[in-house]
């Protein structure tokens, strides 16, 4: 299992690579990146009885922080689906893409995000939960902003990862509170009654639903999904059938151990699930481009799948389980045909498009067994697990039963109207001459919906796939399985007004969109999220001109006087500056003296450049000085540093209006020497009075080890590079950021490079200032 | 003074030094030598003696950005911002090899060997981290300059006392 979350990972850094000189063929490599999340299979098959393994590598044991990876039957389940999702579209999107695609870039994202993904379903330890969750949130940024000179493109990332990186703050906090009450990090090990009956346990309930919420777009945090069909057609079939909008699902699924003896869990959860479940449904029914559509539906389903587990019985996790199944094979078929219809005619509208089954014989084919699926129609998979959906929901009482077949209604109607694109007179974009795709594009797509035909002809396979969960999901004792037939039951009952309704749906569509449009609310989580993000603008720009707006000499002389207050601050709390430190060495004083002349020097200077020279002087001063108190390595260090930082000032002063004299009135010059010279000063007092609480000295243990456990004679380097190497490589990364940093600085002020992409006219809607 | 796009992996020859001094010219060529020279020494000895990859990097930087200013061109030929992600993984990697041999992180490693030229010599991983750090130091400092070099000239300072 550890190799096969970090196999991806190690293989989009070699896709970078591959990226240019493969091209397209990259994909290959690619789908061979999650052939070991498909080696599990084996141990999925064995599953409801075998013991789940366990995988631990140690992190940081002293903070109780391991990657384990725990491969019971849910998890397992989950991992195989993401390998198998994940290997067709690296497959379908070496068809997909243009050749003018950055492919190396499209492939790392794409194995980067499938192996945060993996990790995700597959960890034991809480912490490495969260970081995993936070991993799909970057990648799925990336993702969906692959194509990023579109405004649209960046749009839709900057949206999905504002929306979850909100909700994985929360499960930072609600994974720090179940570690606090439950004792352990491990989710295995957690003590599950200690949890419930410590105070942290209803926030940590609310927050992680919070976070559940806005990874599955359940409402009202809808709105980062649909936008997110920016990103590919395989990165969306991958993104909404098996991974990143799963995760939330997943969350419930798996917490559900731990919260769901609680009222409050259900009692959240169902509505808002059944509530996305219409809404989203409802607003699928009215997209008419076929990809929104389908981001719609997406939704809906997740609704539907967090209302089942989110019942937290035997009864609500077996239909979850066998639905996520189904779903995910019909909405990657789905997917996939979209951007077949996408990638054969150029266009994506409904109302452009008709009669395509005569030019797509085959895609017809997937469209209509997966749609059918999605429908909820024998002989089909969807079938099946809306009937247990029924039966759950039947139990609950006759509102529940009302809301489920209104949304199933809805979803019926909507999955209809996907499939009129197939069906009348045959109509496309002018130029277009839609052919069937080659087999790379239908073979996916085919496998899958032959897939959704197999979970409903042969109940038996679905079954003993969703059984592979129990032991996880805790429904061993739950007698349901899977059928085609079993009666007239007040479930199939339902069906069938399920399907009269849709009938009616589908027959008045025409009545139906004037009626979506006249219900349409004026106010909707968009304009909310747009009203929010432009507030946050225009507030931090005011925040920028109050604070930032100061002339340079006006910040340094606050600066200044901030650093002489400090130090007055610091000889009134602790009138005993002096503490006695021994004998002055008397060697440094003419270094002393020398540091003081710089700092006059700089004062009188009249030039920038002798400014400059002069300033220099003080810092080789303070290399003398560390010559004298035996640093020959912090001298040379410093020395060099000197070196380098005035070569720089100097070139950075070229082009500045020449050697003049600065101008400056009498008063403000005496006012500059007294700030100046009062936060030197102040600066002296703060070290002074810092020197009482010296603890004692850590030197006698480096100079003891150094060569010992380093093996080297020099102690600054040995430290450095071993005993606190790691701070080290912090360092480094941070000159490296500012190196980067400079440089587009420095680049983004050149002209003839525009800062922005050129279709940025296109401006984002509600962009308007209040 | 636009770039070429970085895919190249070539610097941009300037379009003229930054000075035409001849003394400087004549100079340079060899004391950049003997800056580069004791650069690597640095980098070498810095485990037992002072030194290390910190400190080469800035004398390398050095004699790197005396070149430039002297010829206009730089000695290095590819965009110095390249070396800054291959010194962070060397650093990285160099870390990480111990880790994975179940060591702490960053964990270094030294032995001794003994050949018939260098008689008895110290080898220690830790080099190959103060490489990295090297690497890294070098192209840091390289971006900031070449890019300070190449302000456009007429930008002016507004607001400057």
């Amino acid at each position: 299992m550890t190799v096969a979350v970090f196999f991806p990972f190690l293989m989009a850094a070699l896709a970078a690579w591959l990226g240019p000189r493969l091209g397209r063929r990259t994909g290959y490599v690619a789908a061979a990146a999650f052939l070991p999340a498909l080696l599990l299979i084996p141990d999925l098959l064995r599953m409801p009885g075998a013991a789940p393994a366990l995988e631990v590598t140690r992190w940081v044991p002293t903070l109780d922080l391991d990657l384990a990876f725990r491969g019971d039957g849910f998890s397992l389940l989950f991992a195989v689906l993401i390998g198998v999702i994940g290997t067709l579209a690296s497959l379908y999107s070496v068809a997909y893409l243009s050749e003018r695609e950055r492919f190396g870039r499209f492939y790392s994202y794409l194995l980067l995000f499938g192996g945060s993904m993996l990790g995700l379903v597959l960890t034991d330890n809480l912490v490495a939960l969260f970081g995993f969750w936070e991993m799909t949130s970057v990648t799925s940024f990336l993702l969906i902003g692959l194509w990023h000179t579109r405004s649209a493109a960046r749009d839709g990332a900057v949206k999905a990862f504002l929306v979850s990186a909100l909700g994985g703050l929360a499960l930072l906090a609600a994974v720090a509170l179940i570690a606090l009450g439950g004792g352990s990090t491990s989710l295995s090990a957690l003590d599950v009654g200690a949890l419930r009956e410590s105070a942290y346990f209803t926030p940590a309930l609310l927050l992680t639903l919070l976070a559940a919420f806005t990874k599955s777009a359940q409402l009202p945090f809808h709105l980062w999904l649909p936008t997110a069909m920016e990103a590919p057609t395989p990165v969306s079939a991958f993104l909404h059938s098996a991974t990143m909008v799963k995760a939330g699902v997943v969350l419930v699924a798996k917490f559900g151990l731990l919260f769901g003896g609680a009222a409050l869990w259900s009692a959240i959860i169902v509505p808002v699930g059944l509530a996305t479940l219409v809404w989203g449904s409802w607003l699928a029914l009215r997209q008419t481009d076929l990809k929104a559509l389908l981001a719609y539906s997406t939704v809906s389903q997740l609704g539907l799948l967090m209302s089942l587990y989110g019942l937290a019985d035997a009864e609500g996790r077996f239909s979850a389980t066998a639905h996520l199944l189904n779903h995910a094979a019909f909405k990657a078929a789905l997917f996939f045909v979209v951007g077949i219809i996408d990638h054969e005619t150029g266009t994506r509208e409904l109302p452009l498009l008709g009669g395509l089954r005569r030019a797509l014989p085959v895609t017809f084919a997937v469209a209509l067994l997966a749609a059918l699926s999605m429908a909820g129609l024998p002989p089909l998979g969807g079938f099946i697990s809306k009937e247990l959906f029924f039966e759950a929901m039947l139990h609950q009482g006759p509102l529940f039963i009302a809301v489920a077949v209104v949304g199933s209604a809805l979803t019926f109607a909507y999955s209809l109207r996907l499939l009129r694109v197939f069906l009348g007179t045959p109509r496309a974009p002018a130029g277009a001459e839609p052919h069937e795709a080659p087999p790379g594009l239908t073979l996916p797509a085919a496998g899958l919906a032959l897939t959704a035909l197999a979970f409903g002809v042969l109940p038996g396979t679905a079954e003993a796939l969703t059984r592979t969960a129990q032991s996880a999901l805790n429904f061993a004792d739950y007698d349901g399985y899977l059928s085609l037939w079993h009666g007239v039951t007040p479930a199939l009952l339902a069906t069938l007004l399920t399907w009269a309704l849709g009938a009616v749906l589908v027959w008045q569509a025409r009545g139906m969109e004037t009626l979506g449009r006249r219900l349409t609310p004026r106010v909707n989580a968009n304009t909310v999220y747009y009203g929010l993000t432009q507030t946050v603008n225009v507030f931090s720009s005011w925040l920028i001109a109050r604070t930032q707006g100061l002339p340079l000499p006006d910040q340094l002389r606050i600066m200044l006087a901030a650093a002489a207050l400090m130090g007055g601050y610091a000889v009134w709390r602790a009138p005993q500056v002096f503490y006695p430190f021994g004998e002055l060495p008397l060697g440094v004083l003419p270094i002393a003296a020398l540091l003081v002349a710089g700092a006059v020097g700089v004062l009188l200077s009249r030039g920038r450049l002798t400014a400059v020279i002069v300033t220099g002087l003080t810092g080789f001063g303070s290399a003398a000085a560390f010559l004298a108190f035996r640093a020959p390595d912090l001298a040379l260090t410093q020395l060099l540093v000197e070196a380098v930082t005035v070569i720089l000032f100097l070139l950075a002063f070229r082009y500045l209006p020449g050697v003049r004299d600065l101008p400056r009135t009498r008063w403000r010059y005496v006012f500059d020497v007294a700030v100046a010279g009062l936060a030197g000063v102040g600066i002296t007092l703060l070290v002074l009075s810092s020197v009482r609480f010296l603890a004692p000295p850590i030197s006698p243990y480096y100079l003891e080890y150094s060569y010992k456990g380093g093996g080297g004679k020099n102690v600054v380097n040995v430290l450095l590079v071993d005993f606190r190497g790691f701070d080290t490589l912090g360092e480094i990364t941070v000159v490296g950021m500012v190196a980067l940093a400079v440089l587009s600085l420095v680049r983004l002020g050149k002209p003839g490079r525009p800062r922005r992409a050129p279709d940025d006219t296109a401006e984002l809607p509600a962009r308007r200032r209040p | 003074m636009t770039r070429p796009p970085a895919s190249t992996g070539r610097e941009a020859p300037a379009p003229a030094p930054l000075t035409n001094d001849p003394i400087l010219r004549s100079t340079s060529r060899a004391v950049f030598a003997l800056v580069l020279l004791f650069a690597f020494l640095l980098l070498w000895r810095g485990h037992n003696a002072p030194g290390g990859g910190f400190i080469a990097g800035l004398m390398t930087a050095c004699a790197l950005v005396l070149h430039r200013i002297a010829y206009g061109f730089s000695a290095l030929r590819l965009d110095p911002a390249r070396l800054i992600p291959w010194g962070l993984a060397l650093s990285f990697v160099t870390g990480l090899v111990p880790y994975l041999l179940g060591r702490p992180y960053l964990k270094s490693d030294y032995g001794y060997i003994t050949t018939a030229v260098t008689g008895e010599f110290e080898w220690a991983t830790a080099l190959l981290f103060d490489v990295g750090v090297f690497l890294l130091v070098v192209g840091a400092s390289l971006t900031i300059a070449y890019a300070l070099t190449e302000v456009a000239p007429q930008e002016t300072v507004e607001g400057d006392e």
